[in-house]
């Protein structure tokens, strides 16, 4: 699980990469830039839950996720981003919470994604003093689409498809497939 | 880094301090106290890092490009007292004042992250954590064994990105680019490292790693000196906030309306 | 009262979810008190599997149901977790990347001592005694990211002795490892285990090499032999070896020179014997009847298919970072090196660990940029020491099919039955085994049927047989036309298998002509650190013409039914 988190660092830092590029792109709209991309930052939440099945993994593993971020790869965003991570975590942890950690369908995840995305949405509206701004619903409506599809879905495929080739047989995930079989 | 007198602070003691410092700055909506939070934080940073001009400005060009993107955003975007005003674009008085109060803490907040970087050692955040924050030694070790991993991921990505490369197609004489390829390296890389994580993790149990009680080599400890750092910064951050206050300067998030 | 016995099995079975047969079934084993035992078999007969018992992994930390009596210093393993039971086992895996996990070597050592509760004050004596005894007191200041592969097999080994454990169990520790690597570990272990006297468990198939100079005197003095999860043999390691040598043989074990000799012609004394020399010496003469690899001396290569002219390389990493740094060129590993591959020729690779081998593949192959000189010829394949590196799909199908122009279908079923993967066609290719997955990495290759190959360290942790598989199928894509470039660390294989050697050391190329002519010039020899292992040194110095087609031999020989002239 730890192993997870710190990958998804990495791959988070990436993505910060990525969206000082696409901000860049996109000129003076470029601060909408985040809230496009935002789900990839959701991305492992579900996918731990999903490998290890065990409450509050997915909100550690994001949590893991910034640590890395901030303290190893130098991210701007300071510790408070580990404020954030928690409750994307939380979020995105919910609905697997709610459904006993036993359904892991589209519909699960897709949840998953919106409401990470939707609960750290009015941390970082506090934080980022997004409110009074014309575009708030605009932010708020972005990153929801973004929760679903980049946190949420692509959430899903990553996991199926990390569970075929067997490297993560010896998680929860591998045996409850095996006991389904 | 050992020579400059924030680099031999206890880890911990300094990212407990910018993170409350970061947490009180999110409540602070007046361009003034915030520059001058700035100012002083820049301040601290030079002195304790005695790292060269050309690092720290060269440092703060991530987190300067964010910031003015935020000036930007919220100088055209926040209704309030028109000043100029150009078909669509339009800018107001609020929006400057918030923008730069929003710029600002950007700014405090990644020149204190700079602080912190410059002055510590992330392996050394981790065993002072374990020790000084009563942090599971699981996870501590775990996350070590993460930090090789991630040592070793440029590597790995460039080994199986030329993996990759074999076979695909190349497009105008040159190797692939696209999402797609880029999809495919970050899977395998993913599938890789997962599975060196978990020989890892092997690794660590098998020399014990989760054995109660165990000792710790090189203690890590607060002393005196990290008191008065904490102390000192905590009294600074509460007398900007007060003087400012004071002055009728400051704003909250009510600001934000 | 007695010592307990360090290990004791008592039939033991092991069932896994994917397959219907046990992994492990009906084995007893004991190991007394600092008694040493090798542990033999076949891929896939359960061998890593009775070690993960002795650790706890099974049943406590893998999906596999254990039935029996397994107890390690007397407690049960099914009573106590892994973690407890690390409190007498020591492991070394067979991955050097994944032996050292923490940033430095001193921390490394010192989170055991820690876990064990060890007075800190004494700790650090510890380390330097452990460091001292697998002689690498020098690395204590390193950082574990900057060791080779036989420096941290080295530091795992300490970690794993520095607790003083009661059982020492190696999975393959040198199976990953190259030729000086493998003599650093083997030494590291002789003497950090006459040091601290534990009982040791030792997994290997590489036997050759485990035994080096000192031949069967070299191995632990007991085997135990697995064959399809039962215990086949238990016994003196010099009988044992005698009585079983041709199963284990065609089981896919490497086995030392002079039990290797003793299993195909009866007699024992390796190459001293003369009845040994007669043996060899008549596969050397016997040119007709039986199939065999042509002689490599009258092979007729084809027209050049890639030229490499004073040819620079550099570690260079991708394009855009090199337009980046044109002012700070990357350092040159390689200079002046001019070589010309053609068709129907396999190339054999030879130098030093670091010198270059990989970044030269890759710069002949178009991935990187050459940092002098020109490549010219249509693009290359390439396979990846790392055969996992280059699966791009999600089934053996797929991963075939990648990136393949015209009568796809065709191609891949063609493919897959040419390299015997038709039936794992629906598979994801990370849940290969190891030969499986290089087979597939050439197949994939291959369907591309570009007119050279390079294969970078195409055997590196394979057996026996799945190394005379990897190389037969080189040897077809040669004879079907192709370049073949193959580096490797196993001077044996190469010898048996190329046509034409190339040896790369002090920056250049020292070398470039037919095998035995190259390997049999001792300068060359010398300046690229290689050693020769005794058999193809013989066999250079008696019989070089027909060098190649003796140890071709020996590999058919080897999966034959009868053994060859065996004295029954």
């Amino acid at each position: 699980m730890v192993v997870l988190g710190v990958v998804f660092g990495f791959v988070y830092w990436a993505l910060v990469q990525a969206w000082n590029g696409l901000a860049v792109l996109m000129g003076p709209a470029g601060d909408l830039a985040q809230h496009v991309l935002f789900g990839g930052w959701l991305l492992v939440a579900p996918i731990v839950v999903a490998i290890v099945r065990r409450p509050l993994a997915g909100m550690l593993a994001e949590v893991l996720a910034s640590v890395v971020e901030v303290v190893f790869l130098g991210s701007p965003v300071g510790p408070t981003l580990m404020i954030a991570a928690a409750l994307q975590g939380l979020g995105s942890e919910l609905p697997f919470l709610a459904t006993r950690y036993r359904r892991f369908g589209w519909t699960v995840f897709a949840v998953s994604g919106l409401l990470g995305a939707g609960l750290v949405f009015f941390y970082s509206a506090f934080r980022g003093g997004w409110y009074g701004q014309d575009v708030l619903v605009l932010r708020l409506v972005l990153q929801l689409v973004s929760g679903v599809v980049l946190g949420g879905l692509l959430a899903k495929v990553v996991v199926d498809r990390l569970a075929r080739t067997g490297v993560v047989d010896n998680f929860a995930i591998g045996r409850e497939a095996v006991a389904r079989a | 880094m050992s020579a400059a007198p924030l680099a031999r602070r206890n880890p911990t003691v300094k990212l407990a301090l910018v993170f409350v410092v970061s947490l009180a700055v999110m409540f602070v909506l007046d361009p003034i106290t915030a520059a001058v939070l700035y100012l002083l934080a820049l301040g601290g940073v030079a002195l304790g890092t005695r790292a060269p001009a050309r690092d720290l400005v060269l440092a703060h060009v991530p987190f300067l490009a964010f910031a003015l993107g935020v000036l930007v955003v919220n100088v055209l975007s926040r209704p309030g007292e028109v000043l100029w005003q150009a078909g669509v674009l339009r800018v107001t008085v609020e929006g400057l004042s918030v923008g730069a109060a929003l710029a600002a803490r950007t700014l405090v907040v990644g020149v204190l992250a700079v602080g912190f970087l410059l002055s510590t050692d992330g392996v050394a955040l981790v065993h002072s954590l374990r020790q000084n924050a009563r942090l599971s030694p699981r996870v501590a070790y775990a996350v070590l064994a993460g930090y090789r991993l991630l040592q070793d991921m440029p590597k790995e990505w460039a080994v199986i990105q030329h993996a990759h490369a074999v076979r695909a197609p190349w497009r105008g004489g040159r190797p692939p680019r696209g999402p797609r390829h880029l999809g495919r390296v970050v899977f395998t890389l993913l599938v890789v490292t997962v599975r060196r994580g978990e020989r890892m993790a092997q690794a660590l149990e098998s020399r014990g790693l989760g054995l109660s009680p165990r000792t710790s080599w090189r203690p890590v400890r607060v002393t005196p000196a990290d008191w008065l750092l904490a102390a000192g910064v905590l009294v600074v951050l509460a007398a900007v906030l007060a003087g400012s206050a004071a002055l009728g300067v400051l704003r909250g998030p009510g600001a934000l309306g | 009262m007695p010592e307990p016995t360090a290990v004791e099995l008592r039939d033991v079975s092991v069932h896994v979810p994917r397959r219907t047969e046990p992994v492990v079934s009906g084995v007893d084993l004991q190991v007394g008190a600092g008694e040493h035992v090798l542990l033999l078999g076949a891929s896939g007969s359960g061998k890593s599997t009775v070690l993960q018992c002795v650790t706890g992994v099974v049943p406590h930390s893998v999906n596999a149901r254990l039935a029996g009596q397994v107890r390690v210093v007397g407690r049960s393993t099914d009573e106590t977790s892994v973690v407890e039971l690390a409190r007498h086992v020591g492991v070394v895996a067979q991955d050097p990347t994944s032996a050292v996990c923490l940033p430095d070597v001193e921390q490394e050592l010192a989170l055991p001592l820690e876990n064990h509760a060890v007075d800190p004050g004494t700790i650090g004596a510890r380390i330097d005694a452990a460091l001292g005894a697998v002689g690498a007191t020098h690395l204590r200041a390193r950082a574990t990211g900057e060791l080779s592969g036989g420096e941290s097999q080295r530091v795992a080994l300490a970690a794993a002795l520095v607790t003083d454990c009661d059982v020492l169990l190696l999975d393959e520790p040198t199976s990953m490892l190259d030729p000086a690597g493998v003599g650093d570990v083997r030494r590291a272990l002789d003497t950090a285990v006459a040091r601290s006297g534990p009982a040791v468990v030792l997994v290997e198939h590489r036997l050759d090499d485990v035994a080096g100079e000192r031949g069967l005197d070299g191995l632990p003095g007991r085997i135990v032999v697995l064959e399809a999860g039962r215990v086949r043999a238990d016994g003196p390691t010099g009988a044992v070896l005698r009585e079983h040598g041709a199963e284990l043989l065609r089981a896919g074990c490497w086995l030392p020179l002079d039990a290797e000799l003793h299993a195909l012609t009866g007699a024992t004394g390796g190459l001293e014997e003369p009845r040994n020399r007669a043996f060899l010496r008549s596969l050397a003469d016997d040119d007709g009847g039986s199939p065999g690899p042509p002689d490599g001396e009258v092979a007729r290569p084809g027209p050049a298919v890639l030229r490499a002219r004073g040819l620079a390389v550099a570690h260079g990493g991708t394009p855009a970072r090199r337009r980046r740094r044109d002012r700070d060129p990357a350092p040159v590993l390689l200079g002046d090196v001019d070589l010309e591959l053609r068709a129907g020729e396999v190339v054999g690779l030879l130098g030093p660990n670091g010198v270059g081998k990989t970044t030269l593949l890759l710069t002949l192959a178009g991935l990187l940029p050459p940092a002098e000189g020109t490549v010219d010829g249509a693009r290359a394949g390439m396979v990846f020491q790392n055969a996992e590196y280059q699966f791009v799909a999600h089934t053996v199908a797929e991963e075939v099919a990648h990136g393949l122009t015209g009568p796809v279908a065709e191609t891949v079923a063609h493919a897959l039955a040419e390299h015997r993967l038709a039936h794992l066609a629906a598979q994801d290719p990370f849940r290969l085994s190891g030969g499986e997955k290089r087979r597939l990495s050439l197949a994939a290759m291959l369907a591309h049927d570009r007119p050279c190959l390079l294969a970078d360290e195409p055997t590196l942790g394979l057996d026996r047989r799945d190394t005379v598989a990897a190389m037969a199928s080189l040897r077809r894509a040669a004879d079907g036309g192709k370049a073949v470039v193959l580096s490797s660390h196993d001077l044996r294989t190469v010898a048996t298998v190329a046509d034409r050697v190339v040896v790369l050391a002090e920056g250049t190329v020292v070398a470039d002509g037919p095998t035995a002519a190259v390997l049999g010039d001792r300068d060359v020899l010398r300046r690229a650190g290689l050693r020769l292992p005794p058999l193809v040194a013989w066999l250079l110095e008696h019989a070089p013409a027909a060098a190649r087609r003796v140890l071709g031999r020996l590999d058919s020989a080897a999966a034959e039914p009868v053994p060859v002239g065996a004295a029954s």
